[in-house]
């Protein structure tokens, strides 16, 4: 038996695990699958088609998987998927995909949201993410491995967060932030444009390269952002000095951005499925990706 | 016959519409009113003197009509039709003048509309947005993550606010505003043509603006302001925005903030 409280209420059609936890006045829809030693402290709502899995403990007032604040929406029956050993603070929002998006919006593992985080229709977060507080995750968004945002940062459509990366406080994040750098800005003044204001030592310290591979992707890193200009004419001298490992994937990332729509990559799949939708997409979900290539 | 969940507690003296569904754990005040096909979703807050209009939506963990911080009790909130306040907004009751809300506007996730503060139609207020007390925002405005509104100041019709924007005075309409302090980058061109302004229109208030706002947007040439604002054979839209800029420019007393 899950561990009861009095008032609380659980459609009946709810699949919870037996040894989850679901506490005073939350509120649990009925196309909602909650897995083992899951936490939901007091006052979460967990509505639409939403996936959790093990060991996750979320914190009060959340609410997870509602409708998607996308004009667009029509009701659809999409889904919001959650891996395992997340931490959500207190009132995190998550909100399902839409069928334009690609249907999905997924959480991946051990990763940490602060309170007020907020994660859009079809983001995907991968694994072991730290997200501050209040920080504004719009829709379609990628945010790698072990990234961090801090506190109040608010990223735009479409953007990709590479593995490693940290996004210093109250930053408005417009397009894609490289794997394994310091991103930020000065000023809010209009003219303001948030870049890359270093490497990230403490990611790529964490990030368990080998030295020579450390020592590369630092060559790169202060290669390619030493200043703006030209960032392609870099990338390809890079390569042709053969750069491998992290520092090759670096210079892909950035060639990747450059090819997008304002640095953003994603844009590419602005009204089509992105690539991670068939690889997280649950084949018994019932739904069929649509492809829509213009 | 209402669809109320057993868990909700509802005030006696509230009017309710015969349809209106609400969600476990929420709380509705004596002094509310709420109108037909409204959605009042889970631990939903509604206090004060407070209207819903019809087909309202309102997420979980919303309050509205909550007294403002200063205020030892709530006053007066009247909410138009049609409009969907997301998850942990806040709208707080005004005391002298109530907080008005209009038409199909789209509140997001933790925004917070100010104390007898008024807000047009179709808006969209994207998470995070702050309206201040007694602020006013026109018809069809769309205000991105983390922009606000300063007490008492105005957001034009068919604006549209950048993230983090923060609006002190008073902006003009049709235009894109960005920035800290705000700038008018230029005409907002595709809310304009997606609201169905004319070619002729656009046209107009693109060359109107390159006129009233030199190159960084922050100040108002005052020669161009005269020249349009003549009056003769001017473009409707363009003796809006004439009209709004000169009156921001006067309760700004003069010192030249768009």
């Amino acid at each position: 038996m899950p561990s009861l409280s009095v008032l609380r209420e659980i459609d009946p059609a709810a699949r919870i695990a037996p040894d989850a936890v679901v506490g005073p006045y939350c509120v649990v829809g009925p196309d909602v699958i909650i897995g083992p030693a899951t936490v939901l402290t007091r006052r979460v709502t967990v509505v639409g088609r939403t996936r959790i899995g093990s060991g996750n403990v979320i914190g009060e007032g959340c609410v997870l998987g509602g409708e998607p604040q996308d004009l667009k929406y029509d009701g659809e029956r999409t889904l919001l998927i959650i891996g395992h050993r997340n931490r959500f603070g207190r009132d995190v929002t998550a909100h399902i995909g839409t069928e334009g998006g690609g249907l999905l919006t997924r959480i991946g593992n051990d990763n940490v949201f602060a309170d007020g985080a907020h994660v859009a229709h079809d983001c995907y977060v991968d694994d072991r993410v730290r997200l501050g507080r209040s920080v504004l995750l719009a829709g379609h968004i990628r945010v790698q491995t072990a990234a961090v945002i801090e506190g109040l940062s608010g990223l735009h459509h479409f953007v990709t967060v590479g593995r490693h990366a940290r996004i210093l406080r109250q930053t408005p994040v417009r397009r894609d932030v490289p794997p394994f750098t310091l991103f930020g800005s000065d000023t809010h003044g209009a003219a303001s444009q948030p870049s890359v204001v270093g490497p990230n030592e403490e990611g790529i310290a964490a990030a368990g390269l080998s030295a020579e591979e450390q020592r590369e992707l630092r060559y790169a890193l202060g290669e390619l952002f030493d200043e703006e200009s030209a960032l392609q004419t870099k990338i390809e001298q890079l390569v042709n000095l053969g750069v491998e490992g992290e520092a090759a994937r670096l210079c892909e990332f950035c060639n990747r951005s450059l090819q997008g729509v304002y640095g953003r990559y994603r844009e590419l799949y602005r009204g089509k499925m992105p690539p991670e939708a068939d690889r997280f997409l649950p084949p018994d979900s019932g739904l069929e990706p649509r492809r829509r290539l213009t | 016959m209402p669809r109320i969940s057993k868990h909700a507690i509802i005030e006696p003296s509230a009017e309710l519409a015969d349809d209106v569904r609400i969600g476990p754990f929420s709380y509705v005040g004596p002094d509310v009113r709420i109108g037909s096909g409204c959605r009042i979703d889970n631990n939903v807050t509604i206090v004060g003197r407070t209207t819903l209009g019809d087909r309202t939506r309102v997420f979980p963990l919303a309050v509205i009509g909550a007294a403002a911080p200063h205020e030892e009790t709530p006053g007066e909130c009247v909410l138009g039709e049609a409009n969907a306040i997301r998850e942990h907004v806040t709208i707080y009751s005004g005391i002298d003048s109530p907080t008005q809300i209009g038409n199909h506007n789209l509140i997001m996730i933790a925004s917070q509309i100010g104390s007898g503060a008024i807000v047009g139609d179709h808006g969209i207020f994207d998470n995070y947005v702050q309206i201040g007390p007694h602020a006013y925002v026109e018809d069809y405005v769309r205000m991105s993550g983390f922009a606000t509104v300063g007490p008492g100041a105005k957001v034009g019709a068919y604006s549209f606010v950048a993230g983090y924007a923060r609006v002190d005075d008073d902006a003009p309409p049709y235009a894109m505003i960005q920035g800290f302090p705000v700038r008018v980058r230029g005409i907002n061109t595709r809310n304009l043509q997606a609201c169905g302004f004319g070619k002729d229109d656009i046209h107009a208030l693109k060359l109107a603006f390159r006129e009233l706002f030199n190159g960084r947007g922050q100040e108002v040439n005052r020669g161009a302001l005269e020249r349009l604002g003549d009056g003769k054979g001017v473009n409707a839209h363009v003796r809006r925005l004439v009209e709004a800029v000169r009156a921001a420019l006067d309760t700004a007393g003069g010192s030249g903030d768009a």
